[in-house]
């Protein structure tokens, strides 16, 4: 029972810290290096909440805002001009992430922090008493897959911003503002990022370095899973499930290995990955 | 008030002219102190920078080492082995100091030996560090593993009837070197490890190790992670999974738990000094501390305190060899002892120190309650190759 019960929250866990860099670099096709720096962020925005004595459940709003209005700057300023060269944007968007982090170690320190958790506790599940914030992710993983597919396959601004991405021109052509689309799909994405380095900082050290732990898995599950997001929390629950029984069952040495291994090896299988257009 | 003045300034200028004559007879005894001014020390470095400051006060106040002033000489290590090379080179060769005492990390300490071997300079070393670094010219007053690890595995398997251990820590030297000694030191009592985890230094997620925890159901934890991030989401991790069971960990310091708060309450902790510690010595070095730098003053720590104590060591040493040729107070440092804010200190042990060793428990408010002190400990053989 512990067993599903962790692969189940890590599995959610990646899909949230996955789900904005989904937007950025799946669906837009923009490496988002700095997505680790937003996570960050995210984290530091709990952090602040605490600080002023708020309840800790308003850092998910404000991250979610900060991220938001963060991602339209980044975009407006540095991103925009870099559309249609992808290797400028990876090195920009690099160093973007070097200077978030060093605007953080300057405001806060190189020190932890800490922030107040929402929600402590356990709650008895199958008779084993598990982490209520862990279980507390699934719902939330699972509506924040809801909300974006929605988004993506059901709405006016989804056929858009797919338009825009498979072409460009032809979406201009037809009226689509694609210079928009990509405005606010790009601050969405980095809107998510934050939001997720809030939703994790109950779970892991505020510090300026808490975001880069996860760029290099959550760069492995976007790239396998292509472009929707219920390919992306397939990719999760697979390699997610394989990392928990790697790290349960040999090392978690090993575990820590696993989703970039396997990554990998899919990809040279099977190029697309997940994908299944 | 004001026909005092020409009082005053004619003593002042005595004062000036009398120091200024002893000055050329009494060259000042010069002590290098190198520190992570930069980089990851940096943090803890004011501290020893106070510390330090305030020995040499103390120590010139009360007349100085052979009727000498001390001078201090404070360079930046940049916390590394580069950056410590280029500082024992200046302190070695373009300042000729007589000594130096400083709190490195392991790399930057094993970057100067060689500098200190070609110089034959006396070196203190005054950080706790993995154990065994050997050098004619080095003493080390700060703990290794052998003294930090024994008062908890000592405690929870007295007190707390504690017989299965879980340990658990992060994939590197620290960490392998002090769950190894652990586990050995365990066996040796009696105790079963019935789990061994780690994690990549940089890995946060504690989940499969966690579930183990719970399923093998130890008695107590014991945990020597990377400091910071990994130590803080281990102690989240457990905390929200409601995990009670003792848990000793040995990569915290009285700091770090203060700012963990509720996260780190009930969590063991060995340590040779806490800023808690109930005698007069600590007292007055609290005090005097608190009155030279009033509003700036850093919190004295594990790092800072066997700082200070170095440099009555080094005094004492100069004084019983009455003279600072580097081999006599070599030989000298090894029978000196003294008796500083952490209780009686001499480092005679290879090179090493026997010290009191404090087991504290994290309160709610942060603050660390002493709840055992085991004098002397000792650090075993270290240098068994040095006199």
């Amino acid at each position: 029972m512990v067993l599903i019960l962790d692969i189940t929250t890590t599995i959610a866990m990646l899909f949230i810290v996955t789900a904005g860099l989904m937007m950025i670099f799946g669906i837009m096709k923009i490496v988002n290096f700095a997505h680790g720096a937003l996570l960050t962020m995210g984290g530091y925005a709990a952090f602040v909440v605490t600080q002023l004595g708020w309840s800790p459940w308003l850092a998910w709003p404000l991250a979610l805002a900060t991220g938001m209005i963060v991602g339209a700057i980044i975009e407006y300023l540095i991103v925009r001009p870099l559309y249609k060269r992808p290797l400028d944007a990876i090195l920009a968007t690099w160093g973007l992430g070097i200077v978030i982090g060093q605007l953080i170690i300057l405001a806060f320190g190189r020190d932890v922090k800490f922030a107040d958790v929402p929600l402590t506790g356990t709650w008895s599940l199958g008779g084993t008493d598990y982490s209520a914030y862990r279980l507390l992710l699934i719902p939330l993983a699972l509506g924040l897959c809801a909300l974006l597919t929605a988004l993506l396959n059901g709405t006016r601004f989804g056929v858009k911003t797919r338009a825009v991405i498979m072409n460009e021109e032809l979406a201009s052509g037809l009226g689509i503002h694609a210079g928009r689309i990509r405005f606010i799909t790009f601050s969405l994405g980095a809107g998510l990022g934050t939001l997720a380095g809030a939703l994790i900082s109950p779970l892991s050290s505020i510090d300026p370095g808490m975001g880069i732990t996860w760029l290099v898995s959550a760069f492995m599950l976007v790239m396998v899973s292509g472009h929707s997001m219920p390919s992306l929390i397939a990719t999760c629950a697979v390699f997610g499930a394989c990392q928990v029984i790697v790290s349960t069952y040999a090392s978690p040495v090993l575990g820590g290995l696993t989703i970039a291994v396997l990554a990998a090896l899919t990809l040279r299988i099977r190029p697309k990955g997940f994908a299944h257009d | 008030m004001k026909s005092t003045y020409p009082l005053i300034r004619i003593a002042v200028l005595a004062a000036t002219a009398l120091v200024a004559t002893q000055g050329h007879a009494a060259e000042p005894i010069k002590i290098g102190v190198a520190v992570g001014l930069s980089g990851a020390n940096s943090v803890v470095a004011p501290a020893v920078v106070q510390s330090s400051e305030l020995a040499v006060e103390q120590i010139n106040a009360a007349g100085g080492i052979l009727g000498r002033p001390v001078q201090l000489e404070i360079v930046d290590d940049a916390s590394g082995a580069i950056g410590a090379q280029k500082a024992f080179d200046t302190l070695v060769l373009e300042k000729k100091v007589n000594a130096i005492i400083a709190m490195e990390s392991s790399a930057a300490r094993n970057a100067a030996l060689p500098v200190i071997s070609r110089g034959r300079v006396p070196y203190i070393y005054t950080s706790f560090y993995e154990g065994r670094s050997c050098n004619k010219w080095m003493y080390v007053n700060g703990w290794v593993p052998e003294q930090q690890v024994a008062p908890v595995v000592d405690y929870f398997s007295q007190k707390l009837g504690a017989k299965n251990y879980f340990l658990v820590g992060s994939d590197y030297a620290f960490g392998r070197g002090m769950l190894k000694f652990t586990k050995a030191y365990i066996e040796q009592h009696g105790g079963k490890v019935i789990g061994e985890e780690y994690l990549p230094m940089d890995g946060s997620d504690w989940t499969a190790v966690i579930s183990k925890i719970r399923s093998t159901q130890p008695d107590a934890l014991i945990s020597a992670t990377a400091g910071g991030a990994p130590n803080v989401s281990l102690a989240k991790q457990l905390k929200a999974a409601a995990l009670t069971l003792p848990y000793g960990n040995l990569a915290i310091d009285e700091g770090t738990g203060k700012t963990m708060g509720d996260v780190a309450t009930g969590m063991y902790m060995s340590a040779s000094y806490l800023t808690s510690i109930d005698t007069p010595e600590n007292k007055k070095f609290l005090s005097d501390l608190g009155q030279k730098f009033a509003g700036n003053l850093s919190t004295p720590n594990e790092l800072s305190e066997p700082q200070y104590e170095a440099f009555f060591l080094y005094k004492a040493a100069v004084e019983k060899a009455n003279s600072i040729d580097s081999a006599a107070v070599v030989e000298a440092l090894n029978d000196v002892s003294i008796v500083g804010p952490r209780g009686v200190v001499q480092m005679n042990a290879s090179r090493h120190t026997p010290l009191a060793m404090r087991l504290g428990q994290i309160q709610s408010d942060g603050s660390i309650r002493i709840l055992e002190t085991q004098e002397g400990v000792s650090p075993g053989i270290q240098c068994p190759n040095l006199k």
